[in-house]
């Protein structure tokens, strides 16, 4: 797999007169993990939805691997954008290895075996393969959103996009869920996290990006966004959240 | 589990109640539906009324007819060609009702059959209901209306009338014991029963000047004189005297007859060539001694002065002394039977076994499969329409939700009956020849057409109950919205309402019965049809109960499959190890 980088210049989205997003720019190089932090109503998640087109930007252009995207299928652009959200969203009507079975079969168009095959190993990756035959609503939140991983994962992705992934999770569990994202980022992927764990920030991300009521209010190397933020209104916000 | 243990037990408690009872002494079972015989000859009512005075001239009836011979079945617009469909009741005999073999009969009916004998054409009879029968003559869903039914002005704007094969007397039928001894003696505030839509009706509000009390057939307002639920019963004679038996608690107090409002059959107004057709074969049968045979068997009354069947040219029928037959017979033995207790009366009312053993076979072998096969067709469309509905609801395009809003508004605000007769009555004739003329796939469609709004609603609850981000999941997977639609949150929105479809199915279930309205042939009919058939044929409620029973058979396991599947939901099902499906 080759790694690709992702661009957004000029981000602008309102639902209906409130503008949501008010020109946001993003750079993540090929095979690098950019954190997006921010107080909650920055729009942050509104933006990630964005990079894979669930939201239609007003204005501004997406590019992955140096290409705008806003013209391409959006059902092919999220072929090659996995996504794993807050709560999970597994589809609890099916089990664990049917979830992550979904979108090989019905959408790559493997036969059923290797569609199979190809779920086991992701589940075997995220170290659930002895839960394949349950339901989702059986597994523990952790369990879940690593299923929820793998299930993006078995669709081959160039970029993955995290939305408050540990967010929804008791404590002892977040660690774990950390590990494997960072895990993924140490294996070449290009990642975008929404996260509140500022350690996770700090450590795991090549960069990160602050946001404030719908723009970037300051974006940096981690070491200079936690150690010598340029900005009060940044300053302000790791006093709070550290 | 504790509601079905409690239903089981009440059940068993009322059958060894029932069996306790010492059995229902074996009296000769009266088929109303056979034949009287001319022994059960009447002559002209002693007590006859004064008759109610019209403007006194006929008009109607016509000079004379044409010969047989000129007449050329092609030309008669006939629905088929070559056969005669008739739109007849189940509930009147002596004069039209269904035998216990399931075989329309009755007097005008048979005699209707000797007519289109003599026209050489073949007879197909079809059961409806009275308030319909006109509509449905009138809109040439039959050729030919057949149900005893008086001409009256106000009928004759709806269809046209052939010449007259019998009349109506009125009779007043009260409980024993009654002080009401005659029309003159009905006064305001009394509960004065009629079949709505009957001209018995019209006489008591137009004539009496008298706000009756309304029934949907003969047997149901009979059987509320019997158990004194109304004062009096305003009925044809032809039906009180069948109905009125002699150990019954009621009487026949008081005639009356009108000359101008003869009892004919009803054919569509425009079909001018069938009207004259039917008159030349009644005509026909007068002549050769026909209808003298088949009114003696079926209804012998000595007829009043002044009128004759048939066209004005027609021969006087020969009939035997009705009179002398009736007073050698002496006086009839009503009145003389000591008073049934209510007990007794109930219990023969609805615990008749003969009766349910008669009534289950032909429910098992007829009812269920027809009540089965409406609802699950029903269903089956209900369900189609109501996915469409719902996938519309909640689209984003107003040009689908708003024809979804308006289609379920209407459908779900319409009576059950209402939408009934008008598919049947009104989309009816519209695709008849896709239909083969029959009402029963219009009202599978009728009843399918309905549940669809019901079902449309339910879905639409359960896929709008779906969280947003079973969607949102779905499409950052990659698929378009109608595969995530048709793959994650329609299935679960259906899951979500499996017990609120379940009660549609129950209620479509009791609904399915309504299609009688529309005229089902005897082999079509479903389980409250067939009930109700007996019921009419005999007078007893048994078979409405063992209807009833089949239904309750249906209805109570789905009730509890509800409750189990309710539960599954909540608690969940057991964890399955390796569950792999496509």
């Amino acid at each position: 797999m080759t790694s690709v980088s992702l661009a957004a210049t000029g981000i602008e989205l309102s639902f209906g007169t409130q503008a949501v997003l008010r020109g946001v720019d993003l750079d993540v190089p090929a095979a690098t993990t950019t954190a997006i932090i921010g107080p909650s109503g920055s729009g942050k998640s509104t933006f990630l939805r964005t990079l894979n087109r669930l939201y239609e930007p007003d204005r501004g252009d997406i590019l992955l691997d140096g290409r705008s995207v806003l013209d391409d299928n959006p059902d092919q652009l999220r072929q090659r954008i996995g996504m794993v959200f807050q709560q999970f969203n597994l589809f609890p009507h099916r089990s664990v290895l049917d979830n992550v079975m979904l979108g090989p079969r019905k959408l790559k168009g493997l036969s059923v075996d290797a569609a199979r095959e190809l779920a086991l190993t992701q589940l075997d990756r995220v170290g659930l393969r002895n839960k394949a035959g349950a339901r989702p609503g059986t597994l523990s939140g952790g369990q879940q959103q690593r299923v929820a991983i793998a299930r993006a994962l078995a669709m081959a992705p160039q970029v993955m996009l995290f939305d408050e992934a540990t967010s929804a999770l008791d404590p002892e569990l977040v660690k774990g869920i950390l590990a494997l994202i960072t895990e993924l980022g140490e294996g070449g992927m290009t990642m975008v996290v929404v996260t509140h764990e500022m350690g996770f920030a700090r450590s795991a991300a090549d960069s990160v990006v602050f946001m404030d009521r719908g723009v970037v209010v300051e974006a940096g190397p981690p070491a200079q966004m936690f150690e010598a933020a340029n900005t009060d209104r940044l300053r302000q916000f790791l006093a709070q959240v550290l | 589990m504790a509601t079905f243990l409690r239903a089981a037990a009440t059940l068993l408690v009322a059958l060894l109640v029932a069996l306790i009872c010492p059995p229902v002494p074996a009296r000769a079972q009266v088929d109303q539906c056979a034949p009287p015989g001319v022994q059960s000859a009447s002559a002209l009512p002693t007590n006859l009324a004064v008759a109610a005075q019209g403007n006194g001239t006929d008009k109607y009836t016509t000079a004379g007819v044409q010969p047989l011979s000129s007449i050329r079945t092609e030309t008669l617009g006939l629905r088929t060609p070559g056969v005669l469909t008739v739109g007849t009741l189940s509930d009147a005999p002596p004069s039209i009702c269904i035998d216990s073999a399931g075989q329309f009969t009755g007097f005008d009916n048979e005699l209707l059959r000797a007519i289109a004998a003599k026209l050489g054409l073949k007879i197909n009879f079809v059961g409806t209901d009275f308030s319909g029968l006109l509509a449905q003559v009138a809109a040439r869903r039959f050729d030919v209306g057949s149900s005893s039914i008086t001409t009256t002005d106000a009928r004759r704007h709806t269809v046209g009338f052939t010449n007259g094969y019998d009349f109506g007397y009125f009779s007043l039928v009260v409980p024993t014991g009654s002080s009401i001894t005659g029309f003159s003696a009905l006064k305001p505030g009394q509960r004065i029963g009629v079949v709505q839509g009957t001209v018995q009706e019209a006489y008591v509000i137009d004539t009496l000047h008298l706000e009756p009390v309304k029934f949907p057939d003969y047997n149901t307002v009979y059987a509320n004189v019997k158990t004194r639920q109304i004062d009096a019963w305003v009925a044809p004679s032809q039906q009180a005297q069948g109905a009125v038996g002699p150990n019954d608690p009621a009487r026949i107090v008081e005639n009356t007859f009108s000359l101008d409002n003869f009892v004919a059959y009803a054919v569509a107004k425009e079909n001018r060539p069938l009207i004259d057709a039917l008159n030349s074969g009644l005509d026909a049968v007068i002549a050769d001694g026909t209808w003298s045979r088949l009114y003696s068997q079926w209804v012998p009354r000595a007829l009043p002065p002044g009128w004759k069947p048939g066209s004005k040219a027609a021969p006087l029928p020969q009939l035997p002394d009705f009179a002398a037959i009736a007073a050698a017979r002496g006086p009839s033995s009503s009145g003389g039977a000591a008073p049934k207790s209510t007990l007794a009366q109930l219990k023969d009312t609805f615990l008749d076994w003969d009766l349910y053993r008669r009534a289950i076979p032909v429910l098992l072998t007829t009812g269920l499969p027809n009540t089965l096969i409406l609802t699950l067709c029903a269903s089956v469309i209900g369900l189609i329409i109501g996915m469409c509905l719902a996938v519309a609801g909640i689209s984003a395009s107003r040009w689908l939700r708003w024809p979804a809003r308006v289609y379920t508004d209407i459908f779900r605000g319409l009576p059950e009956v209402v939408i009934i007769l008008l598919v049947g009555l009104g989309i009816g004739p519209v695709v008849g020849s896709l239909t083969g003329n029959s009402p029963y796939p219009l009202g599978i469609a009728a009843l399918g057409l309905m549940a669809g709004a019901y079902i449309g609603e339910i879905l639409r609850s359960g896929i709008q109950s779906v969280e947003s981000g079973q969607l949102e999941a779905s499409r950052a997977l990659g698929f378009s919205y109608p595969s995530s639609m048709r793959l994650v949150v329609i299935p679960q929105g259906i899951r979500r309402v499996l017990p609120a479809l379940v009660n549609q199915f129950i209620s479509l279930l009791k609904a399915s019965s309504l299609v009688y309205f529309l005229g089902l042939i005897a082999s079509q009919r479903e389980l409250f049809q067939v009930g109700r058939d007996l019921n009419a044929q005999t007078g007893n409620l048994s078979p409405l109960v063992a209807a009833g029973l089949f239904y309750l058979a249906l209805t109570v396991p789905l009730t509890h499959l509800v409750n189990y599947i309710d539960r599954r939901l909540s608690h969940g099902k057991p964890a399955v190890e390796l569950e792999v499906t496509q």
